[in-house]
């Protein structure tokens, strides 16, 4: 730690990924994760020192089944794409975490449905955090809300997908990625989890290895869901992150995650200035869900905000006491509410 | 402390440079700073738009009002008038814009940032000039660490420097015709 | 007593889940003879397809995994970019490779990829009941042309091997098949050929093997090799269509 830069996300990010020994990156450009494989691109040549692999798949698709095949080597990769891309991807997403491979995946949000506009938004959030692939699984998903914690984060991916061998989502968004702020890159990491007892490398020396999802009747399969259940749920009991801003004495919670979190802070700084009681809960594990965040909450009025039309206030409608306690406010499109416009919306609830 | 700015113009006008070299000079001050960029989807002719935030601590990045917001064409005035702060300034290039604004709660400032750079040589120098006047209104920021950073950033081409430092200097020390 | 036959070394003790009458079971025995006899079931990693050769990985003592339906190549693009010196086999039928995963065989062949790629083409989808494959013939029909595959509603047969022939990140393209003993012998050399040049960084080997599904055909085992003889050679015609090393090439 130490240095400090001035750096674009994408750029700090794929950076920081360098620096966790994630050598290996495949990726289709899609706007707006395109820095990400350029700056692979770049480093693959300009820094043969550090043995970077970077191709340019055909399809995310592709891409994410070569993530798949490099990760079941074990050794760390990653992909970076945005919702179209991502929705390519699913099958191999939900391929990945039932073959317990440790890829991790960043998608940086733009604003859809279809091909949508290359603005920020938080639409894709379902498509994360559900999961838009086949079957029971889940994937580890972290939503930071600025570009050191997004660096920090990106970096704990890699650990958290090997400690669970399954696939991590970093969630950022157009905003996030094309922003530029002041960052202490984080320095190199090599500790790794020892994954040598289930990797494909060629049996000499020891038993061979296969890495199968083809189920063989339904006992067998059972068994081999309820595995990953137990991996889920491992998941579920040690992963959950969050941050809560002055909530104790707050009439209003707001409830943010990503960039729109930075903007609900601000909005709720300019709402204590006026003297109203506004805290603020940002979920930055999204799946797992920080339920417990909204523990011993019960009278509080909840605003949740978000850049879409409504998705993550589902999971905080499940987690607060009584549901008639949590609001909405959301804009679509790539268009990003201020502090301003939040504050609008606090001093709405406020006066009923 | 904490400056809310908007820079505004179309693609070309090399707004996002100005805001970029801004910002590399006031975080070595040990400010934070955020710099988040706006685009269209073309890649020239398009607009350009970005939120600058300098602050002691981390603030939303996306702002509520722009206390200084310079705007270098007229569908940026169009768009982005209504977030100019109450009192705050806004400074809008009169050699692209003719239309008027209709606030009468902040000041209006016109300066012909094109003609100023062509007559240094080369219009395309205006948002250097730009860079210089906005430099009036954040007296924290040192006019000589601008300059030292517009001549790294252009030091791929020595004639590029001189040009640019100059419109820097001019634009800060340019004087409007009342 | 001298043994002059025995069960390969690469094999499991597993019995194959295979039809009576299949191709499948005879080309896996040519690689694992293969495995064993080129020294490389250490440095093997084995890449699977959904298909009739789902299963296979219990057959062979090697690495495997087993891929997404069609996703194959690029599963093994990541495995061999990771590990340039290991010896990666990629096993696909024609539903998988032909249907499912054209873009995946495509491009990897376009970048060239250093691996071996065995294609079994029965035209037809044997696993999943009889369906119409891209390889179907003319008149042949399935489930899903019950009154045989139609020009007009369903195109062509596609010729795989010629195909990648023409491709310049391929550098051996044979088509073979597995009717005759002598014909067996002839697609173990193939095989051979296909997996050495992989040690030779020439790019992507393509042998496509014409295989008989007799459950699929709805025909007797005998039947259908004389069905692959007459009806799938002439569409599919047996050969050497690229071999960069020995300059062939049609």
């Amino acid at each position: 730690m130490g240095e400090k830069v001035f750096m674009q996300g994408n750029a700090a990010m794929a950076e920081s990924a360098i620096r966790a020994d994630c050598k290996f990156f495949f990726g289709y450009p899609i706007t707006p994760s395109s820095e990400v494989p350029e700056y692979y691109a770049r480093a693959a040549k300009e820094r043969p020192e550090e043995n970077i692999v970077f191709v340019q798949g055909e399809t995310e698709v592709a891409v994410f089944n070569m993530i798949a095949g490099t990760a079941a080597t074990g050794k760390r990769v990653m992909t970076a794409t945005s919702g179209p891309g991502f929705s390519l991807g699913q099958e191999a997403m939900s391929f990945m975490s039932a073959a317990g491979l440790p890829a991790v995946v960043v998608e940086v949000m733009r604003s859809g449905p279809a091909d949508g506009e290359i603005l920020a938004a938080q639409g894709d959030y379902f498509q994360a955090v559900k999961g838009g692939g086949h079957g029971d699984y889940r994937v580890l998903v972290l939503a930071p809300y600025s570009i050191q914690e997004m660096c920090e984060l990106m970096q704990e991916c890699f650990d958290l997908a090997e400690k669970y061998r399954n696939p991590v989502i970093l969630l950022t968004d157009s905003l996030l990625a094309k922003m530029r702020e002041a960052v202490e890159l984080p320095g190199r990491k090599t500790s790794r989890v020892d994954q040598r007892d289930w990797t494909l490398t060629g049996c000499a020396g020891r038993e061979h290895h296969v890495l199968t999802t083809c189920g063989d009747g339904a006992a067998q399969w059972e068994a081999f869901n309820l595995n990953l259940q137990e991996k889920y749920a491992k998941i579920k009991a040690n992963e959950v992150r969050w941050q809560s801003y002055q909530v104790e004495d707050a009439d209003i919670v707001l409830v943010a995650y990503g960039s729109m979190a930075r903007v609900a802070e601000g909005a709720m700084k300019m709402a204590r200035e006026e003297g109203l009681k506004v805290g603020l809960i940002r979920p930055i594990s999204l799946w797992p869900f920080p339920e417990k965040a909204f523990q011993g909450l019960a009278g509080k009025k909840f605003l949740v905000t978000e850049l879409s039309a409504g998705q993550m206030v589902e999971d905080v409608k499940l987690s607060v006491d009584r549901k008639e306690d949590v609001r909405f406010f959301g804009r679509l499109g790539g268009v990003v509410p201020s502090p301003k416009d939040i504050l609008a919306e606090i001093r709405k609830l406020e006066v009923k | 402390m904490k400056h809310e700015l908007l820079f505004s113009g179309i693609g070309g006008q090399g707004i996002m440079l100005l805001g970029e070299i801004l910002c590399n000079v006031v975080i070595e001050k040990g400010y934070q700073v955020s710099f988040a960029p706006f685009y269209g989807q073309e890649k020239r002719g398009g607009r350009t738009m970005c939120n600058v935030v300098i602050a002691d601590g981390m603030e939303s990045p996306i702002i509520s009002e722009a206390e200084l917001m310079l705007v270098m064409d007229e569908r940026s005035l169009k768009d982005y008038e209504h977030l100019v702060a109450p009192g705050g300034t806004l400074l809008l290039n009169s050699s692209m814009i003719e239309l008027e604004p209709q606030r009468r709660d902040i000041k209006v400032v016109k300066v012909p940032f094109y003609e100023i750079a062509a007559d240094l040589g080369n219009a395309k120098a205006s948002n250097m000039v730009a860079l210089g006047y906005v430099l009036r209104y954040l007296p924290f920021v040192d006019r000589e660490a601008v300059e030292k950073e517009v001549a790294k950033t252009f030091s791929a081409k020595a004639a590029l420097v001189e040009l640019n430092v100059k419109a820097v200097k001019t634009g800060y020390e340019y004087e409007e015709q009342v | 007593m001298k043994t002059i036959y025995k069960r390969p070394e690469s094999f499991t003790d597993a019995v194959t889940s295979y039809c009576g009458g299949c191709g499948h079971g005879i080309v896996n025995k040519l690689m694992a003879e293969l495995l064993d006899e080129m020294g490389l079931r250490e440095k093997t990693i084995l890449v699977w397809p959904i298909g009739c050769s789902v299963y296979a990985d219990k057959y062979f003592k090697a690495d495997a995994i087993c891929a997404l339906h069609g996703r194959a190549p690029a599963l093994a693009t990541g495995i061999k970019r990771s590990l340039p010196d290991r010896f990666v086999l990629v096993y696909q039928g024609d539903g998988d490779m032909v249907s499912e995963g054209m873009s995946e065989i495509m491009h990897a062949a376009v970048r060239g990829e250093n691996f071996s790629v065995v294609f079994i083409n029965n035209a037809i989808y044997g696993m999943t009941g009889g369906q119409m494959a891209p390889t179907t013939l003319w008149g042949q029909t399935t489930s899903t042309s019950p009154y045989g595959r139609e020009k007009s509603s369903s195109g062509y047969p596609v010729n795989m091997a010629e195909i990648m022939a023409q491709m310049p990140g391929v550098c051996y393209s044979e088509r073979v098949t597995v009717n005759s003993p002598q014909r067996i012998a002839a697609t173990k050399k193939a095989l051979k050929k296909a997996f050495s040049y992989q040690f030779e960084e020439k790019g992507l080997s393509f042998v496509e093997v014409l295989s008989p599904c007799p459950t699929g055909w709805s025909q007797k085992p005998v039947k259908a090799l004389e069905w692959l003889e007459q009806k799938m050679i002439p569409i599919f015609p047996l050969g050497v269509f690229k071999d960069m090393k020995e300059g062939e090439g049609k």
